[in-house]
């Protein structure tokens, strides 16, 4: 048989610690100039670089920002309960962590929290679980987006992350009834694209 | 101006004829549709290939690149075979048996994506036992949850490692959808889909010494093994 035991203790290193050390050497990089700016310039560079690795941090710092926000204002205040309640309260936890290595890693660099009008989707259950959905999806897109800019330490660091957004993305499709994995090969987003996506949702600069 | 600038630019320069956008954009609409099961085979073979362009000739794979590819395919042979087994064994119903569909057909198409990347470098199908987990749905489950968890990791352990950025940028976009897998199945199976707020890499030893502990790679044809084979990957 198959012991899934196996695979969790084939290595049980604490992720975010690994996270922040990786990166602390390049998060002085980040000019500090408005945070769009910054995003848009991801890429530009030919070839990784641990510049670019900060900048890509603070892209990913906004959806992490956006996450635990949304999070945190539905189970105040959408009544959620169930299944839907647990995910929420396991994706916050999950959330804040994530948030908290990246923040680390970018150290007196990484962006302030941001503010955030959510609307209904914070508000009533059936809203936050369509806008979870969206904003799950974006993350993974937005990580996945990125792989290819990255140097490979601060990849490896990322691709920690991305597969528990998958996870997630997965679970609350689940419990919508909707198809958990919709496509073959996730589709990767642009910097641009996610910024669009997250203030589409509700993060306002 | 965005992080996709320079496979933007690959694309285009890899899409002379426009066939890649006329592919991809039909691939979106068909995916995002109700024709998810019909077009997935298809569709993953395109995006892969679409995105991996110039190391469609396995010539044009680095050597370490081909053998990464060449061990991620013998893993979605592995998960291929075992829900397309477990779907043609009958034993799975209601939600675990619509959720299985998609997701069979989408490791089918991960290996045809796979196989027609490494062309003539590409390994053989090994010949499995899945030890009678696909023909009940509690044990079903609670093996396709160990198996997509220990392709998260091996995807996660090798894509650092990968030095085509095209490739990367397609095993990137699979890692994530085994990883939905994976959370799929947990929720079907009744446990949590995401336990630790971050997942952590396996190295290919590891991964083959817990394929290994399975015996679902068999020696020799099930057909020798037992008096009467059931099923057979």
């Amino acid at each position: 048989m198959v012991r899934s035991a196996a695979t969790e203790d084939l290595a049980n290193e604490a992720g975010s610690s690994r996270l922040a050390l990786l990166l602390a050497a390049g998060a002085g990089a980040a000019a500090a100039t408005p945070l769009f700016r910054r995003l848009l310039r991801i890429g530009d560079a030919a070839a990784a670089s641990k510049a670019q690795d900060a900048r890509i941090l603070q892209l990913v710092l906004q959806l992490e920002y956006t996450q635990v926000a949304f999070y945190e204002q539905a189970l105040h205040q959408a009544s959620l309960e169930g299944e839907l309640r647990d995910f929420a309260q396991t994706a916050l936890g999950h959330e804040r962590q994530h948030l908290a290595a990246i923040k680390r890693a970018l150290g007196a660099k990484a962006g302030k929290r941001p503010r955030f009008e959510f609307g209904q989707a914070t508000k009533n259950s059936e809203a936050f679980r369509a806008t979870a959905i969206k904003l799950e999806d974006i993350a993974v897109s937005g990580y996945n987006g990125q792989a290819t800019n990255l140097t490979a330490g601060t990849l490896a660091a990322a691709a920690e992350i991305v597969s528990v957004e998958a996870r997630h993305a997965a679970w609350v499709r689940a419990i919508a009834g909707e198809v958990a994995a919709p496509d073959p090969v996730d589709k990767p987003l642009t910097a641009t694209q996610v910024a669009a996506g997250l203030r589409a949702i509700g993060l306002r600069t | 101006m965005s992080g996709h600038d320079s496979f933007d630019e690959f694309l285009a320069a890899a899409d002379r004829d426009g066939a890649i956008v006329e592919t991809s954009a039909q691939l979106e609409a068909a995916l995002s549709r109700r024709r998810l099961l019909v077009a997935a085979a298809a569709g993953a073979s395109a995006v892969l290939l679409t995105q991996a362009g110039p190391g469609r000739a396995a010539g044009g794979l680095s050597r370490s690149d081909t053998s990464i590819l060449n061990y991620a395919l013998v893993l979605e042979y592995l998960q291929a075979s075992f829900y397309t087994e477990a779907e043609r064994s009958g034993a799975l119903s209601g939600k675990t048996a619509r959720a299985v569909r998609v997701v069979g057909a989408v490791e089918r198409a991960h290996v045809e994506a796979f196989l027609k990347l490494l062309g003539p470098d590409a390994v053989k199908r090994p010949l499995f036992d899945f030890q009678g987990t696909t023909e009940q749905q509690q044990p079903f489950l609670k093996t396709a949850v160990a198996l997509e968890d220990l392709a998260v990791a091996a995807y996660k352990g090798q894509a650092p490692k990968l030095r085509s950025r095209a490739v990367l940028a397609a095993a990137v976009g699979i890692h994530s959808v085994e990883a939905r897998h994976a959370a799929w199945m947990r929720e079907l199976f009744g446990i949590k889909p995401a336990v630790h707020a971050f997942d952590q890499p396996a190295s290919r030893a590891s991964i083959n010494q817990v394929v290994a502990s399975t015996h679902f790679i068999a020696r020799q044809p099930r057909t020798k093994a037992r008096s009467k084979p059931k099923y057979t990957g």
